[in-house]
């Protein structure tokens, strides 16, 4: 059991002032309609989760509109603090500290730049393989339209590596490098997201390109074209892209792979 | 994040929580200090852990407005008398009811805790509402859907969906009954969650003791002018008032879960080890830092069944959704601290069990 907090014992509000707090609520809920509606617009949303529950969102910004829209009716009717008499102070008491900690998505969504997760984001390595599943799917594509996670898919579903020897690939990732990896080589790697990018695992295919790589920075975007051959890499045996040609492209539109 | 809530009592509080406080800040310390750490820019540190954290709460906040838009409808549309004449007479009965409420609500790990919480300020009993608020995350038709088809070209599939599913009902029952047998309300339940004084119906004598009633106001409740328009009028009230209420431990949470994942990534942990009982551990640990939705959990647990057991797996698809870090924080709003704590590790245990012995003794 527990006693009195005397600072909730507040006498009653008679006056109809408007408390700042009802209007920052409103503000919040219409500001955070506003943000979720700018991410799907703008295609920001990309950045965060996988596209196939954009939907989600949607749902968001209706949701928040008609909170929005309740509160700033009960606002503009002095519904949320007069008429309530000794509960006037438990609608209040979403404090100062909840309103700014509910509005910190906002705060941090509009001031940060919103960007995908960058290469120092990996902190675990590249992954070289896939779970083989829906391989079937990854195989029917046309080899010059396989992204990484397909090509990935299409050697789980392989023994043998050399099988692709000579099969051209044109592919889009960053660029990714560790220091052990042997000179002339490096990754294309893209995050895959599942669900959101609190599931981003990064997966990348190893490319071999002595001469084209000096210009190229870590976490810059390319399009690599060239054969695949069958090389050691990190002591396994694994196709290796033997570039053509590198090319900087700009960040694709959907920065993930959705599995 | 809940300094008006909390209620200065005795020494004994005050010590306890600024050892709670001392913890949490030594670990944003450890955490914000591995993120600076090393030869990172620190400004793509920060945009990656923005993106981190908007990631988990663009996903995730839309949940907890469908949750805390039933929340606002249920307190308009469902009287305390339906909830009691619904409810099977046998407390067993009932329990095992609540596991399956999923079906009637459904919701995912964001959106069950200010469902539930409204239930029992609706007089529901505590052990059908603890067995709701673990078993419905999972036990609901999208989740069923969504593991279905998350699981479409696996072997396996039946296996892990049904097991999937009877293993969430054995620990949400369990736990349920547990709480049936060991407690009452006042000692769990935080006063705000707390049923009586809800619909302004008196109560009874030992709530009087309760003053930090956080409560809608009570026009919200019963309103002069009960029309629809007004109905839903009050509910958009009532569902705005629950957004923020569990909209900061959401936030907190995703803040929690971001700075975890920066320390802690998923390839630390996949490379700590298998044997069938640390895989199980392995799996539990990522299902509460990742923090991901239970409705889509399904997916992501795919990219894993090349690397772990079935049981593992299981321990991921039914511990994850049950508890996590945005779910313990958005817990810690309606229950105890002591209850927080049992509400973990009952299901934490149970689970690393179910799933170490379909790891030892199955061939799923």
């Amino acid at each position: 059991m527990q006693a009195t907090d005397p600072v909730t014992q507040r006498p009653e509000t008679t006056s109809a002032a408007v408390n700042p707090l009802d209007v920052l609520k409103v503000l919040v809920l219409f500001g955070l309609a506003v943000y979720f509606a700018y991410n799907i617009v703008s295609g920001n949303i990309t950045n965060y989760i996988n596209i196939r529950f954009d939907w989600l969102s949607y749902v968001a910004v209706f949701i928040f509109a008609m909170l929005g829209i309740g509160s700033a009716w009960a606002l503009y009717r002095r519904d949320t603090d007069a008429g309530y008499s000794a509960d006037a102070h438990e609608v209040s008491s979403l404090g100062w500290w909840t309103i700014i900690i509910v509005a910190l998505p906002l705060v941090m969504g509009t001031l940060i730049p919103s960007r995908p997760l960058s290469v120092d984001a990996i902190s675990g390595g590249v992954q070289l393989s896939v779970a083989s599943a829906n391989s079937a799917a990854a195989f029917s594509r046309d080899p010059l339209e396989r992204n990484v996670l397909d090509w990935l898919r299409v050697f789980a579903g392989e023994t043998t590596p050399s099988r692709f020897d000579g099969e051209q690939a044109n592919i889009i990732g960053f660029v990714y490098r560790e220091p052990d990896f042997p000179t002339g080589h490096f990754m294309v790697a893209r995050f895959t997201v599942s669900c959101c990018v609190a599931d981003a695992q990064p997966i990348g295919l190893p490319v071999y390109a002595p001469e084209l790589l000096d210009d190229l920075v870590d976490g810059d975007w390319v399009e690599v074209n060239g054969a695949f051959e069958a090389a050691v890499f990190r002591d396994t045996k694994v196709p290796i892209i033997q570039a053509d040609a590198i090319t900087i492209v700009s960040q694709p539109e959907h920065p993930y792979l959705y599995p | 994040m809940q300094t008006e809530t909390t209620q200065p009592v005795d020494m004994t509080r005050y010590v306890r929580q600024a050892g709670l406080w001392m913890i949490m800040l030594t670990l944003i310390a450890a955490a914000v200090y591995a993120m600076f750490s090393g030869d990172r820019d620190p400004q793509t540190t920060i945009s990656d852990f923005s993106t981190r954290f908007l990631g988990i709460f663009i996903e995730a906040a839309p949940f907890l407005l469908l949750g805390s838009a039933v929340s606002g409808l249920l307190e308009v549309f469902v009287r305390r008398e339906d909830i009691i004449r619904w409810l099977p007479k046998n407390p067993i009965t009932a329990t095992v009811g609540g596991a399956f409420m999923g079906f009637v609500f459904p919701v995912c790990e964001c959106g069950v805790v200010p469902v539930t919480r409204r239930l029992f300020t609706k007089g529901l009993p505590m052990s059908v509402g603890v067995a709701f608020l673990l078993a419905a995350p999972v036990m609901n038709p999208i989740v069923l859907v969504s593991t279905f088809i998350a699981f479409e070209n696996q072997p396996n599939q039946t296996e892990l969906v049904a097991l999937r599913f009877a293993i969430t009902a054995i620990v949400a029952i369990g736990v349920g009954v547990i709480f049936a047998i060991a407690a009452r309300p006042q000692e769990i339940l935080r006063p705000v969650s707390f049923a009586p004084v809800a619909g302004g119906d008196g109560g009874k004598p030992d709530d009087n003791a309760f003053t930090d009633f956080k409560q809608p106001p009570r026009d919200m409740i019963a309103s002069a002018n009960p029309t629809l328009g007004n109905n839903l009028y009050r509910a958009i009230k009532v569902a705005s008032y629950e957004f923020f209420e569990m909209g900061r431990f959401l936030v907190v949470g995703c803040l929690l879960a971001a700075l975890m994942q920066t320390v802690v990534t998923q390839e630390t942990l996949v490379n700590l080890g298998e044997g069938p009982l640390l895989s199980v551990i392995i799996m539990q640990a990522l299902g509460f830092v990742l923090s991901v939705c239970s409705t889509v959990d399904a997916f992501l647990a795919l990219a894993f069944t090349g690397t772990f057991s079935s049981g593992s797996i299981l321990a991921f698809l039914t511990f994850g959704p049950m508890i996590d870090i945005k779910s313990t924080l958005m817990f810690a709003g309606v229950f105890k601290r002591k209850t927080v704590a049992y509400l973990i590790l009952l299901p934490l245990l149970m689970t690393m069990l179910i799933g170490l012995w379909i790891n030892l003794f199955t061939n799923i």
